[in-house]
């Protein structure tokens, strides 16, 4: 008798993983939300190499664009959230494909839509990762253990530095110099069940908003620290929602 | 009845197991090492059910560790730089060597003992053993490759490919897989056997010198020295003068905070007579220097360590007995552990070729 409950034992232990994720999976439909990131400058699309001018009034070219996207939940009309199962995505100005994010959601209409601007702390001690998180994407410190969030390089006019050039790496989850926002895009009144989310990311709201930021009296951040905070203060406000397909 | 419920229970269970093996089958047949912690130490800190040493593991990394091809120009390996014959650190250099005959800005410190440490550099900026090798491979100074070309090389090479599978199974070569192997490696590298310890495990004695060296380390050095890793792995200013070119400010540089400004790991002080020179940008030469920093030329200011406060006195005496019993962390087996040296050669006895001479 006492051999059989060992069996049962063993198989339970030998099963369980097989039924653990089974578990952690929420009241998913096959219902898909496509989330469209639009790179822009202001009034107009993001385009490398055009001029711009930054609130503070400083005229700037973009040379490169990506920022890390993670956690996502949704929110529908009772007010309940669902945590989507947890994924990283690397959006980036110079691939495409990498601005359509595809996810399964429950079927209720969505009210708003979170997320993670950057990459959890957990993730940031927790070793080397893969996929997105691959540090030879080039969004990891080596020398500082941790994720760069977001990243803008270009050109600044007047600039007293090699190639005029500026290169904000933001990245930090220590207590006092956390770059993690939480973002929330609310969608007003939804008449339906949604199946397309576009949202614009604003490069100019990197340079104002919270503190103003002039290139040319800090043209480099490579490190956390308060510069990195008061960026990421400011580019948290990037997003906002242009359309929603119903 | 009963019984052949129970049966079919069981049945379907081991189905399950069954199930869940053979989709994990990709995970080839390994061999598991065992960690062994030395007697009355405490438990390491790395987390092994993350990476479970395997011989396929250890071996695959101990490749790594010794490839230069890592290296940006194919000329440095981790073992260019941490030297078996000097307790893995840069032997007899203040500060160890890069690609393009560049200089980095510290010593390279001895390897050993890993699995008890939670940070790593002199600052602490890395926060885990598989992450640590990324920053020598992609610093400018040091190794000054990209991962994505470390990885493409490693791809390119047929026995890499095998060797890989054999540890990790599957196709992929990831950065993930890389880091793992190398921890496997220097995980093995486990400095216990000095004669400080046979004499703790009761299996030789002090002389008298050594014994008494041994008093007075128990009452000057231990409290950041701690026994039994030598470490207490914490970060404090002992007093060096900021190097106006190196300009280190140590562990602030992590976290920003000025009250952080030049402290550094408390380093090891196992196999301290193989590892100098000495300090985190190795400007002590031998041990008299470091004794005559503590008790003469130290400086006391901002973030000095408060137990150094009035200097450390010494006396000549105790500098002699202190460095005979600093003798006995000595670990001979470690550094002539074949095990440990490049895959594939036996350890002559003699030291490497040293490539920066």
């Amino acid at each position: 008798m006492s051999r059989h409950i060992y069996i049962i034992l063993l198989g339970l232990l030998t099963g369980l993983p097989l039924i653990v994720p089974a578990q952690k999976a929420m009241p998913l439909t096959n219902r898909e939300l496509t989330i469209r990131f639009h790179h822009i400058a202001g009034n107009s699309a993001l385009v490398f190499g055009d001029t711009v001018q930054t609130g503070p009034g400083e005229k700037i070219t973009i040379e490169k664009f990506r920022y890390y996207v993670s956690s996502f939940s949704v929110k529908d009309e009772n007010g309940k959230t669902y945590r989507l199962p947890a994924a990283y995505y690397l959006v980036d100005e110079n691939e495409p494909a990498s601005k359509t994010i595809v996810m399964k959601v429950p079927a209720e209409k969505i009210t708003a839509i979170r997320f993670l601007l950057g990459v959890d702390s957990i993730r940031n001690v927790s070793g080397i990762q893969t996929g997105a998180l691959d540090p030879l994407k080039g969004m990891f410190w080596t020398w500082n253990s941790g994720y760069i969030m977001a990243k803008l390089e270009g050109t600044c006019e007047g600039l007293a530095a090699a190639g005029q050039r500026f290169t904000y790496h933001i990245g930090g989850f220590r207590t006092g110099m956390n770059t993690l926002h939480e973002i929330e895009i609310t969608i007003p009144s939804p008449r339906s069940v949604s199946v397309g989310l576009d949202i614009n990311a604003d490069i100019l709201k990197w340079f104002s908003g919270k503190q103003d930021i002039r290139i040319k009296e800090t043209p480099v951040c490579h490190s956390p620290g308060k510069l990195a905070v008061a960026i990421a203060d400011n580019y948290s406000q990037m997003f906002s929602l242009k359309e929603v397909q119903q | 009845m009963m019984r052949r419920k129970q049966l079919g229970v069981i049945a379907a269970l081991c189905m399950a197991g069954i199930a869940w093996v053979s989709a994990e089958n990709k995970i080839p047949k390994t061999h598991p090492v065992k960690f062994e912690v030395p007697k009355g130490w405490p438990a390491p800190v790395y987390d092994f059910s993350k990476n479970p040493l395997t011989e396929e593991g250890i071996e695959l990394g101990r490749k790594l560790f010794y490839d230069t091809r890592l290296s940006k120009d194919g000329s440095f390996s981790c073992g260019s730089c941490h030297q078996q014959f000097g307790a893995f650190n840069t032997y007899d250099h203040n500060l160890s060597h890069g690609i393009n005959n560049s200089q980095t800005t510290r010593n390279a410190p001895g390897l050993f003992n890993l699995a008890w440490q939670k940070e790593f550099m002199w600052d602490g900026g890395i926060n885990h053993l598989d992450l640590q090798p990324l920053a020598p491979i992609t610093a400018p100074d040091e190794m000054g490759e990209n991962l994505e070309n470390v990885i493409q090389k490693i791809k390119s090479d047929k026995e890499y490919n095998k060797m890989f599978k054999a540890a990790f199974g599957g196709d992929e070569i990831n950065t993930q897989k890389l880091g793992k192997a190398l921890s496997q490696f220097v995980l093995q590298l486990v400095s216990s056997n000095s004669k400080y310890d046979k004499v703790m495990r009761g299996e030789a004695s002090f002389i008298l010198p050594e014994q008494l060296g041994y008093d007075i380390f128990k009452k000057k050095c231990v409290s950041c020295h701690s026994e039994p890793m030598f470490t207490d792995y914490s970060y404090r200013n002992i007093g060096m003068k900021a190097d106006p070119f190196l300009k280190d400010s140590g562990r602030m540089r992590i976290t920003g905070s000025s009250g952080d400004s030049l402290k550094f790991k408390v380093p090891s002080l196992r196999n301290v007579a193989l590892t100098f020179p000495y300090g985190h940008d190795g400007r002590f030469f031998s041990l008299l220097n470091v004794f005559d920093h503590y008790r003469k030329n130290m400086i006391t200011e901002g973030t000095t360590d408060p137990l150094l406060k009035n200097k450390m006195p010494l006396s000549n005496f105790e500098i002699g007995q202190l460095t005979a019993f600093l003798y006995t962390l000595t670990d001979s087996s470690f550094i002539k552990n074949p095990r440990f040296g490049p895959p594939g050669t036996e350890y002559s006895g003699k030291p490497p070729v040293d490539i920066h001479q």
